[in-house]
């Protein structure tokens, strides 16, 4: 709800000096889902000296001028690493001294979704074998993806995988996991043969290599476009809902758009949750496919 | 290429580079402090709990086959009680039934013996009373003899006696 009242004061005060409405719809939306510089609170004079010099080291990728400065998405992301930590070293230190499982609700809590992520995502794809190395990358992509998720919930925080480029990052790490994987495992032949299923005759064989070496490209694109379009979708509906307030100029709508706003944002948590086990669950399907020859 | 550089669809390189280090350095840490021994403890849990379930069924069939050892043991024990049950009972009745034989065989010859005895104490009686009979008889008659016979009375008389003597005897 803070977030809401925030976001209704902020689009009053914006409102006012921006001209026609739509502008200013598409203000608000571009100020709260995209990556900028802190401006304006303690955390920003913090920042600063840090900022101007790595903000002063730009570089231009594929066309694409950057720097590297530490921006709000990085903060976001810096914060759901530091929730990781402190949630999951003394989770971990407590579980291991208590032989017959913790009584402490917290720590059981946080060992049923590692035994979530164990059962559900590492143990089909990867086995008993491989499991001692899947489990720590699976389990810390969960828990981050589904820390930047639920950040963006809290008012004044943002959504860091609501960013094409954070969830590139991502889902580039799992493209990596799976030629690497395949390399080592299958051989460095496995470019050609790995990727293309068992039984094709000959003739068929490099169009569908072709086809599946765009595939290996298209999963974890859409990995990245599915975690990027469902963080900032919400969002988006969100404060449309309560931009409508201001495009009718009524407080009566406020109570249909608020409710609305409400749901919406109800949704989000659980979309949250499920965004992160999709995105998990699908790179360890797709790692674990390199795993072996099909 | 536009629609990245701006907007909702920006993709940032330093970004992206930032994505990449921080997820790379939360892993290891993680990885080390945290995932390994969590993951460890938690392998080291379900294998406890399965073995000892398994020694849970181990000793419950354990536990199954003494009791059925027990039931035995117990139905054994009620067989030969009824047997040693029904043993007595017979015993017994064969002593009862031996003692009762015995007893009558004793009665019976105890009556005979009073019988006997009891014959020959009547037998014994008779013969005494016969002879005081015959003594008072032969005194009375000698009193009445006495007083009034004639001669050829007596003679008559001692000669009827003798006859009668004779054939009481």
């Amino acid at each position: 709800m803070l977030k809401l009242i925030s976001l209704v004061n902020m689009v009053v005060g914006a409102g006012g000096g921006h001209g026609g409405k739509e502008e200013s719809v598409s203000d608000v939306v571009m100020h709260h889902l995209t990556d900028h510089v802190v401006e304006g609170n303690f955390i920003a004079k913090i920042l600063e000296p840090v900022n101007t010099v790595l903000g002063g080291i730009t570089f231009e990728v594929l066309g694409l001028k950057s720097n590297l400065a530490i921006t709000k998405l990085v903060l976001m992301m810096w914060l759901a690493a530091f929730i990781c930590i402190i949630i999951f070293i003394p989770v971990a230190r407590k579980i291991k001294n208590a032989k017959y499982g913790s009584s402490s609700k917290w720590v059981n809590m946080w060992e049923v979704l590692v035994g979530f992520v164990h059962d559900e995502i590492v143990e089909p794809n990867f086995g008993h074998h491989y499991k001692k190395i899947a489990m720590p990358w699976f389990c810390t992509t969960f828990f981050f993806v589904l820390f930047c998720n639920l950040l963006g919930m809290i008012p004044y925080m943002s959504t860091a995988t609501g960013n094409l480029a954070v969830t590139g990052a991502l889902a580039s790490t799992t493209l990596l996991g799976m030629i690497v994987i395949g390399t080592i495992k299958q051989g460095p032949q496995w470019i050609f043969t790995g990727i293309v299923p068992g039984g094709v005759p000959l003739p068929l064989f490099p169009l569908l290599w072709v086809i599946e070496l765009m595939g290996l490209l298209i999963k974890p694109f859409a990995l990245t476009v599915r975690l990027y379009a469902n963080m900032t979708a919400g969002h988006i509906v969100i404060i449309i809902f309560i931009f409508l307030v201001m495009m009718f100029k009524s407080a009566l709508v406020g109570i249909g758009s608020v409710a609305g706003a409400l749901m919406i944002n109800m949704l989000e948590l659980l979309v949250a949750f499920i965004q992160a086990y999709i995105f998990t669950a699908l790179s360890a399907m797709f790692i674990g496919a390199s795993l072996h020859a099909h | 290429m536009d629609a990245i550089r701006e907007g909702l669809l920006k993709v940032d390189p330093g970004l992206y580079l930032w994505t990449l280090v921080t997820f790379i350095v939360l892993v290891l840490i993680l990885w080390k402090a945290a995932w390994k021994p969590l993951v460890e403890a938690l392998d080291l849990r379900a294998e406890k709990v399965r073995n000892d379930i398994e020694t849970a069924e181990k000793n419950r069939i354990e536990a199954e086959k003494i009791f059925e050892d027990h039931k035995a043991m117990m139905n054994n024990a009620k067989n030969e009680a009824a047997k040693l049950i029904a043993d007595g009972k017979a015993d017994a009745e064969r002593l009862r039934s031996g003692l009762l034989e015995k007893a009558n065989e004793e009665a019976q010859k105890i009556m005979e013996h009073a019988k006997r005895e009891i014959t020959l104490s009547k037998d014994k009686a008779l013969g005494e009373l016969k002879n005081e009979i015959a003594l008072l008889s032969t005194e009375i008659a000698s009193k009445i003899i006495v007083k009034n016979l004639k001669p050829e009375d007596q003679k008559a008389i001692v000669e009827e006696a003798l006859t009668k003597i004779r054939t009481v005897q």
